[in-house]
């Protein structure tokens, strides 16, 4: 499974069942009371109205619950393919998809600080819906028929919570239709349990434990943000991202730790050492591209001469095979198995090359010296 | 004809906004009614002679908000 489609899952899981709730599960709750109040008065006709609500939930409930959910599966899939098909279709460069991640990251992290109520300039990073349609789902919702809940499920998609619509932007980024779907199927279906659990609840909880929901899922984006925005400068080649912070600061205290030579033997292969020395760098580089990242990330390479950066895969299927050095724009799709060679230009002395993949999740440098 | 805006500064969602634009849905006399969460308003127009600007104050109180002038 790609690892874009697992965060969203286990994003849905988490942060994106109680944040939808908050949003959506309105929609749902309401449209169950009228349907049960519906059927309640068809029944007893005398004794309809207030109560309803309480003593009902748990009966009848299963079936428009799960007819909600599988229509709102079924919409945010086909939303996630048109929205992936648009990142297509828009051709977005590497940098352009590290600022628009970057982008993603801050509108997360400062939807979380709404969710939080830090500061009312963040209700901004909350998109509201026209009146129209928050009016006809309303309405709708208040329509008790066996279908209601069906059309409620598909028209969330007009009304999307915080960490939904930036799992849409997440899903825009990757520019290819079926990742798209991939990642809001992943994500709806996550958030799913959670729903269907609320729901439940939700028949009896006020305003106040919303606030605790609200809480524990803006907890969560935070931490879904910093990791977008993360991604997102060491796509752009920035110098200094939240990943790389400790190796940094383990450098900066114990200069050369971690860092990797390449010795040049006379077969070609490789001879990795833990620490600087005074081993001679070599104009070839391998490094092993595996499902978890690249290994050496840290190498080290002759300046003013070319060097040729091999790079191994054997059995990888995780974004780290889509290559990518930012400030050179130099990018290759690995195979599954196999060697590719990239040619890097003469660097100077002390320049420094972030490598990462192409969804900014693991990353590397080459140092030359 | 009156229109009236109201602060209610404990919206705290989108659902917010919905829940209490379905006054009009409950409420006689709402000709216009208009939430925004950005804002923290409620922007209502209502006929005083089918309703008081008391019973709306209670009606929002009734949903768990509170209406500020």
């Amino acid at each position: 499974m790609d690892p874009l489609w697992m965060v969203a899952l286990i994003t849905g899981l988490t942060t994106g069942g109680l944040s939808c709730m908050l949003v959506q599960g309105g929609l749902l709750t309401t449209s169950l009371a009228s349907q049960l109040e519906a059927e309640l008065r068809t029944r007893k006709p005398a004794r309809s109205g207030q109560g309803t609500r309480g003593s009902a939930a748990g009966r009848n409930l299963l079936q428009p619950i799960l007819l909600f959910l599988g229509a709102k599966l079924f919409a945010y899939t086909v939303l996630g393919f048109a929205l992936g098909a648009l990142g297509s279709v828009l051709s977005l460069t590497p940098g352009m998809r590290g600022a628009l991640q970057i982008a993603i990251g801050i509108f997360m992290v400062g939807n979380a600080l709404r969710m939080l109520q830090v500061h009312p300039v963040f209700r901004y990073f909350n998109l509201e819906p026209p009146a129209r349609v928050t009016r006809a789902l309303r309405r709708k919702s208040k329509q008790a028929t066996g279908l209601t809940p069906l059309v409620l499920g598909a028209m969330t998609v007009l009304i999307p919570c915080g960490v939904t619509q930036s799992m849409m932007a997440l899903a825009m980024g990757t520019g290819s239709p079926l990742l798209g779907a991939g990642i809001l199927f992943a994500f709806t279906l996550g958030a799913s349990p959670v729903f269907f659990g609320l729901t439940y609840l939700a028949m009896r909880l006020g305003a106040l434990l919303e606030k605790n929901f609200a809480r524990v899922a803006a907890a969560g984006l935070i931490l879904l943000g910093l990791w977008t925005l993360d991604g997102g400068l060491n796509l752009v080649g920035s110098p200094v991202s939240l990943s790389r912070l400790p190796r940094m600061v383990a450098e900066a205290v114990s200069p050369g730790t971690g860092l990797q030579s390449f010795s040049a033997s006379g077969d070609g292969g490789i001879s990795p050492f833990a620490r600087q020395d005074a081993v001679p760098v070599s104009d070839k580089i391998t490094i092993e591209v595996g499902d978890n990242g690249y290994t050496p990330d840290r190498v080290r390479a002759p300046a003013n001469q070319p060097v040729q950066l091999q790079l191994v895969t054997r059995g990888t299927y995780s974004c780290s095979r889509a290559f990518l050095i930012p400030s050179l724009d130099l990018s290759a799709l690995l195979p599954a198995r196999g060697v590719e060679t990239l040619d890097i230009p003469p660097q100077k002395p002390g320049t420094r090359l972030q490598f990462t993949c192409s969804m900014g999740m693991f990353t590397g440098v080459i140092t030359f010296q | 004809m009156v229109k009236k805006t109201f602060v209610i500064s404990d919206m705290h969602c989108a659902n917010c906004v919905m829940r209490l634009e379905g006054l009009e849905d409950d409420l006689p006399g709402i000709r216009y009614i208009r939430g925004s969460y950005h804002r923290q308003t409620l922007e209502v127009e209502f006929d005083e002679t089918q309703l008081s600007e008391e019973q709306l104050r209670a009606a929002i109180a009734r949903l768990g908000y509170t209406a500020q002038a």
